[in-house]
């Protein structure tokens, strides 16, 4: 055993190595990413990034099914895409340990929306989830998750919060189990067939009719285990006011302890559902409870339904009334929680700085190659008044000051057949969606497919930078990479778009004249057309130590050219640009510049020239 | 000892290295530490911060209350503006005095306060403050990329519980061996550096 700091996704994944695993997959999200990337440590493991979280969760279940011990890893909003696939998956449960690790972001520090996935997991999908308070326990419940998950033959859920998977703390790490299992398939097809036929060995009952009462049936073990779980506590404390803390909400509590030197009456839960006697034990005799818990009141709705079957009187303070309703828990949170409750003196309110500090929004590095894109295509879809609707990656920078490009963006893969419906309308107006390549691999190739078949009228850029460039440069069916940086065959957008009879042109988004004048073209066409900006990630190919896409122009300002316009700066956005207000003019900052010379060709004054 | 210090900066500033160095020297000592980055969309020039908490007794939360932190070790003075209200009164800030200018700012679609208004403002937060400027003299020595090692040095002028000779030994854990003398040397500078 070995004692080093590390970050929350790796002692997960460390935990799910020393519990043998031996088949990973995942789709890239923050703050889950790091815990496939993790898992290439162990050995004879395979590991994949799936084209997108269902067929990630699909990929381990057959692994599972082989009785290997797999794992699915992905975010919230990956959880949310392969709900389907989990609602069958409740109903068959496994064969090999199968534990689906599904992050939530509250928040929203790197997504586009915040959610609490057990809901979906446990409440709607019926599936034990582990609720982890630390990155250590964290590492322990994976464990736990994959002995309970063969015992009982169901999937189980890690679901830390980025607290816990972006934390850092010392951490004891121990070898890899190698189970040596020999991949073996065994039929069961009542199990494995879901389908609407009537099951003999329940009587004739309909299949799906059967299996929803065995998975309920098995809600009795889950909670016996719950009963006995280390990870659920009574913790002793004074007065007639109870804390419960759920995950990362039991650290908070425990933190403020520490501040106020008082110890509080503390349930700490890491289960759903619920230790359902070790509830009543806790509630019995309190008067009040607050229970913190990320993001949803979940727990506090749980404890209200036994309060009521067991005529208890215990009110119960939760997410939906009294803690703000959004966002993470804080150690002042519960601080001024215990504060309301009159518990302790209410703390003195720390001041914010009077002075604001300006954000640093998201843009694109200097010399991505998306900026040249989005240059042209704003000035193209100004030209013809379109509705560009929008992708998540690096290029959905462009909805945001000083480009406001996209004017929408929603999930993963929602560009394109949202544009689609906009266009069935009959609007008089262009649209186009902007979608990158893994997106557009993860589900945008479906909405593509639907927009042909249906007949739409719209344009799809596609931002073909070869690489998942958001979340750190994993590799996607397009990169002709996988994981482990072999070299596997590279899927073709432009065959794609070919194979669909879509009329297909590629751009180079670096030269912008000849990219406005395609991208125009393509929006005044009947019918959908796919245009390919190719050009890979520039951070991504230099850190490599490749050479820029574009060929390097030196440039430099003619400053008694400019004039203030600020074109370059509203069109382009460079960050190497910046405007002087006394001296009412642009400048290019050479020490950050690296020379691509869009600005140069964007200036029609001049005053930004190559040499 | 109980220390919780928050380490921000910019995207690319080499903060993370500094609080894993922290944290390591930590360790070394035998005491507990906790710590919690948010990067936000760190590789394009987003706001970074770490929270970092040292103690002898047990931590609980990864996240260092509003008004609690003992340091502020502040890559940028924006950045430090940004965090300052988490700076107990008897702590101390140590900034480094570069500024990294925000994107919109620099496009004259907001503003980046003045260096006077932002320093008011850290003044007004605690009378221990020390403003250097470490990008500057590690780029003497070879590259602003040891920017955060200076001011490793510059804290262990400051704070006695950083001792010389464990940190350097933390950082040869921590650093490819052919740049370990240049960022002793950076170490050194940054110790310098606070009179
Ligand atoms: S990481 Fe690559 S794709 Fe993303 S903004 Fe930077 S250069 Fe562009
Ligand atoms: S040439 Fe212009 S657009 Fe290109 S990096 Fe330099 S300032 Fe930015």
């Amino acid at each position: 055993m070995k004692a080093s700091y590390v970050m929350g996704n790796k002692a997960i994944a460390a935990g799910a190595l020393e519990a043998g695993v031996s088949f990973v997959t995942g789709y890239p999200g923050t703050p889950a990413t790091e815990i496939v990337e993790e898992c290439l440590h162990g050995e004879d493991v395979y590991v994949e990034w799936s084209v997108n979280e269902k067929v990630a969760l699909e990929m381990a279940t057959g692994a599972s099914l082989c009785n290997l011990r797999s794992l699915a890893v992905m975010k919230h909003n990956g959880t949310n895409f392969a709900a389907d696939f989990i609602m069958h998956l409740n109903f068959t449960g496994v064969c090999g340990g199968l534990v689906l690790v599904s992050a939530d972001d509250p928040g929203g520090n790197s997504s586009q929306n915040e959610e609490d996935t057990r809901i979906l997991l446990h409440t709607y999908g019926h599936l034990p989830v582990f609720d982890p308070a630390t990155p250590a326990e964290a590492k322990e419940m994976i464990k736990e998750a994959f002995e309970l998950s063969e015992e009982m033959g169901s999937c189980y859920i890690l679901r830390p919060v980025m607290r816990i998977c972006h934390s850092r703390s010392v951490i004891q790490l121990s070898a890899q189990k190698k189970l040596q299992r020999v991949p073996q398939f065994v039929d069961d097809r009542s199990r494995f067939v879901m389908s609407a036929v009537s099951e003999p060995r329940a009587g004739g009952k309909m299949r799906p009719l059967w299996r929803h009462a065995l998975l309920n049936q098995k809600q009795a073990d889950f909670s016996r285990y719950a009963e006995e779980s280390v990870f659920n506590s009574i913790e002793d404390g004074v007065g007639p006011i109870g804390f419960v803390g759920c995950g990362i909400g039991y650290s908070y509590i425990k933190e403020a302890e520490t501040v106020l030197r008082r110890k509080f009456p503390v349930l700490k839960l890491g289960t759903l559902p619920l230790p359902r006697q070790k509830v009543l034990t806790f509630l019995r005799g309190l008067e009040k409870v607050v229970v913190f818990e990320e993001i949803e009141p979940v727990v506090a709705g749980l404890l209200r339904g036994i309060c009521s079957d067991e005529g208890l009187t215990v009110k119960i303070l939760g997410r939906d009334q009294f803690l703000p309703g959004e966002g993470e828990l804080t150690t002042e949170e519960v601080i001024a929680a215990a504060a309301r409750l009159g518990l302790v003196e209410r703390p003195a309110a720390v001041k914010p700085a009077a002075v604001e500090a300006p954000v640093r929004t998201r843009t694109q590095c200097i010399g991505c190659s998306h900026r040249g894109l989005l240059s042209a295509l704003k000035q193209v879809s100004r030209k013809n008044k379109a509705i560009v609707t929008g992708d998540i990656g690096c290029y959905d920078a462009g909805s945001f000051p000083p480009i406001e490009l996209q004017s929408t963006i929603f999930c993963m893969g929602s560009s394109i057949p949202v544009a689609s419906g906009i266009a069935k309308t009959g609007i008089d107006r262009p649209v186009v969606a902007v979608i990158g390549d893994s997106t557009f691999f993860h589900n945008g190739l479906l909405g593509l497919v639907g927009a042909v078949s249906n007949q739409s009228r719209i344009t799809v850029v596609l931002c073909d930078n070869r690489t998942t460039a958001m979340t750190g440069f994993q590799p996607h069916p397009g990169s002709g990479e996988n994981i482990f940086q072999e070299t596997v065959p590279a899927l073709s957008p432009e065959k794609i778009g070919q194979a669909l009879g879509v009329k297909t042109r590629i751009i180079n988004p670096y030269l912008l004249e000849e990219s406005k004048t395609i991208l125009d073209q393509a929006i005044r066409e009947e019918g959908v057309s796919l245009v390919i900006s190719r050009a890979p990630c520039y951070l991504l190919s230099t850190r490599r130590g490749g050479q820029p896409y574009f060929a390097r122009r030196e440039v430099r300002m003619v400053p008694e050219r400019c004039n203030g316009c600020k074109i370059c700066i509203n069109d382009l956005g460079c960050p190497a640009l910046y405007y002087m207000e006394d001296e009412n003019r642009v400048a290019v900052d050479l020490k950050s510049c690296v020379h691509c010379g869009l600005c140069a060709d964007l200036c029609r004054r001049g005053a930004i020239i190559t040499v | 000892m109980k220390m919780d210090l928050v380490i921000c900066g910019v995207g690319g500033q080499g903060n993370l290295l500094a609080s894993v160095a922290i944290a390591n020297y930590a360790m070394r000592k035998g005491l507990n530490v906790i710590g919690t980055e948010t990067i936000g969309a760190a590789q394009r020039g987003g706001s970074v911060v770490s929270h970092l908490r040292i103690s002898e007794e047990k931590i609980y939360s990864p996240t260092v209350p509003a008004g609690a932190a003992d340091v502020i070790l502040g890559f940028e003075l924006v950045e430090a503006l940004r965090h300052i209200d988490r700076l107990n009164p008897g702590g101390c800030y140590i900034v480094n005095s570069e500024t990294v200018p925000t994107v919109l700012g620099n496009m004259g679609l907001d503003r980046y306060p003045p260096e006077g208004e932002i320093l008011r403002e850290l003044r007004l937060r605690s009378a221990k403050g020390y403003l250097i400027n470490a990008s500057e003299k590690a780029r003497e020595l070879g590259g602003a990329i040891m920017t955060n090692i200076v001011l490793l040095g510059a804290l262990s002028r400051v704070l006695p519980f950083f001792e010389q000779e464990d940190l350097a030994a933390v950082l040869a854990e921590l650093l490819p061996a052919k740049v370990l003398a240049v960022n002793l040397q950076a170490l050194k500078a940054g110790y310098d550096l606070v009179a």
